[in-house]
């Protein structure tokens, strides 16, 4: 049996908040004991006496000392995480679920389709990817957002671009006489895309409006359905398939997921919700 | 089947020396219907080791309506007394949910591991029970530590598990005559129960019959039954395999696990707004179909054990097996 109660939270000190948008703020995190996960993971994130809610972390898990969370104000939990300080705590339990395939990614193009608070695992994922750009043949990642101001990690962004072996496409619904690149829903960004379509994998994950026509897309694209990875969002509480909340057909997502190819799920109910 | 024959005077010696030392529960007639209640020296003679489904499913001794899961567990030893079989069953699915898998429930698993069970014969059968649709006898063959029958006066016990073996030896009822059977009586109870259930649930469609009927069915059905539903949940927080819960947070970083089910409105809503399961036709759906399609293909174990709880609850008088035969039709 395993040492932990697979319900206690272990602490960790908030260090710093960067607000990455109105609506969005990223938390650095310190975790009071050793704490590592895979790319994809969940954790869950206490607010104390409040609530808790599951989040993927959006920084590298080749980082073991501290973790960031990036969070969307969105109810009861997020806003009372968006009210917190430096030097508070949060509690989090984990890592949880079945993180990205990196294994499958070797050798081929990764194209990922973001939107969103969607970005949040994208970018632990990318973090993951660079520092093993030896070993896949391309990244190409397809980002959007409501408005310009929406847009999240734009210092980030630049760097990526700047990265050899890395593509970057944003679209907004919405644009401002700022905004310089695509307008349009971000499946309009894989019409501007070149890739290899038999050597390469999709990773999806935004909300579930977007995954759902995202997914169509790929599809008549002619991706393959086991290609095809997505990260399914569903009401959480337990977080390690105990309590029943997140059961999706014949799976627990907290456990069985979050990561899924689409071929996994495609008979299951209710899947875009 | 090796029983062991005590008579009233022993059992009734034996009860007296163990709730010194164990919490006992067992079943105590009410009016309208027998529950579980702790026995204390004054009810020792009020068990009642008859009749067939208390009002509380046995899931709520080791799946407590409320538990603080960040605190010590419980560690007082407990012997439970007259679990009918369609309860015992339910553990099977219970045991596989929380303590199957790399990652336990800890909590669950040390209020089994506290816990001695002696299951029971049933010997009356309510409307509603309906076991025997899915194959489940009315008295208990495993499942439970100890199995219990009583008649003429005398208490008959056999062992079920390793743990059952041990609680006869360490109190020497093993020291007893070791009989090769129970007693024709209590055969003959058993075997009139069964018969009694098979002809009452003569049309009921067993669980691969149900499931094929509820996967076939889309909104009409579901629509016509729930529009007597009141989404008050009472259906799945009475049923003895219902296992879901919610956390709840307290100060210090403290949970309380929660019992919850999918029949409340906001079970499954996400924070954008989004729920699969926002219409009450598509919870009540979804209950039968976890019920006979998911839990099974998941956990290898039937989800539903006929005990009838969730039809005798029901404010609504939602009959779980006319929406099954229904829908089977
Ligand atoms: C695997 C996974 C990864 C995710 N990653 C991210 C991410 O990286 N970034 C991000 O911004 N979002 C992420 N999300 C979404 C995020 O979890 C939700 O936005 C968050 O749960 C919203 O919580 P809330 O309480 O603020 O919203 P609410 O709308 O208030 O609550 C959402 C749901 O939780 C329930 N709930 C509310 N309060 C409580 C409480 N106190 N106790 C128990 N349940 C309660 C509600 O009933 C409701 O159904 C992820 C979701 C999943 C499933
Ligand atoms: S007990 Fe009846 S009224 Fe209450 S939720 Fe269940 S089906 Fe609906
Ligand atoms: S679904 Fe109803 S009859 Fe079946 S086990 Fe649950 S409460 Fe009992
Ligand atoms: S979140 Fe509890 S079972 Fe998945």
């Amino acid at each position: 049996m395993q040492e932990k109660n697979i319900y206690k939270p272990i602490k960790a000190k908030l260090t710093k908040v960067i607000e990455e948008s109105p609506m969005i703020k990223t938390f650095v995190l310190v975790p009071d004991e050793e704490f590592s996960f895979k790319t994809g993971q969940f954790i869950e994130v206490t607010v104390e006496n409040v609530g808790e809610a599951p989040f993927t972390p959006s920084s590298s898990p080749l980082e073991t000392k501290q973790l960031e969370i990036t969070v969307m104000k969105a109810g009861y939990v997020t806003e009372e995480m968006h009210k917190m300080e430096p030097g508070q705590y949060m509690g989090i339990r984990g890592p949880f679920g079945r993180g990205y395939p990196l294994d499958e990614f070797t050798d081929k193009e990764v194209l990922i389709l973001g939107g969103g608070c969607g970005f949040a695992p994208i970018r632990s994922l990318l973090y993951n990817l660079k520092a093993i750009s030896d070993q896949v043949r391309k990244v190409t990642l397809c980002y959007g957002s409501k408005s310009p101001v929406d847009c999240i990690y734009k210092p980030y962004i630049q760097e990526l671009r700047d990265t050899p072996k890395f593509e970057v496409y944003r679209s907004v619904d919405k644009a401002d006489e700022t905004w310089e690149e695509k307008v349009g829903v971000v499946t309009v960004l894989l019409d501007d895309v070149k890739v290899d379509i038999p050597n390469s994998v999709v990773v999806v994950c935004g909300p579930p409006i977007m995954m759902k026509f995202g997914t169509k897309k790929l599809l008549e694209m002619g991706y393959p359905e086991d290609k095809i990875y997505l990260s399914m969002e569903k009401n959480m509480s337990c977080g390690v398939g105990k309590c029943g909340h997140c059961e999706m057909g014949n799976y627990f997502v907290c456990k069985d997921g979050p990561v899924f190819t689409y071929n996994e799920i495609k008979d299951s109910p209710n899947i875009w919700m | 089947m090796t029983a062991y024959r005590l008579t009233e005077q022993m059992w009734a010696d034996h009860l007296a020396e163990v709730i010194r030392d164990f919490s006992v529960f067992a079943p105590i007639k009410k009016e309208n219907s027998t529950d579980f209640e702790e026995i204390t020296d004054k009810k020792l003679g009020s068990i009642y080791y008859g009749g067939n489904t208390p009002t509380t499913p046995l899931k709520a001794f080791f799946f407590p309506i409320k538990e603080n899961v960040t605190t010590t567990n419980q560690t007082q030893p407990r012997i439970l007394i007259g679990v009918p079989n369609c309860d015992l069953t339910a553990l099977v699915l219970l045991d596989n949910i929380y303590l199957g898998g790399d990652l336990k429930d800890e909590y669950y698993q040390d209020n089994r591991d506290r816990t001695i069970i002696f299951g029971k014969d049933c010997d009356t059968i309510k409307e509603s029970c309906h076991c025997t649709a899915y194959s489940i006898k009315p008295y208990s063959e495993k499942n439970c530590d100890i199995s219990m029958s009583v008649s003429d006066g005398y208490f008959y016990l056999s062992p079920m598990s390793e743990k059952g073996e041990k609680y006869l030896d360490k109190f020497k009822f093993n020291q007893l005559e070791a009989l090769d059977s129970l007693p024709e009586k209590v055969i003959q109870n058993r075997e009139t129960m069964l018969a009694n259930l098979q002809k009452q649930n003569i049309d009921i469609p067993d669980e691969i019959a149900s499931r094929k009927g509820i996967e076939k069915e889309n909104k009409v059905l579901w629509k016509k039954h729930a529009t007597t539903c009141v989404s008050c949940g009472a259906c799945s927080m009475i049923c003895p395999t219902c296992h879901c819960f919610l956390l709840i947070d307290r100060k210090d970083f403290e949970k309380v696990k929660n019992w919850d089910v999918c029949q409340l409105p906001d079970f499954s809503r996400v924070a954008a707004g989004e729920d699969p399961l926002e219409k009450l036709y598509e919870r009540l759906k979804y209950r039968y179909l976890c019920k006979f399609a998911y839990k099974p293909d998941m956990f290898n174990a039937l989800a539903c054990t006929g005990c009838g709880r969730c039809i005798d609850t029901c404010i609504g008088k939602i009959n779980k097996n006319v929406v099954i035969i229904e829908a089977c039709q």
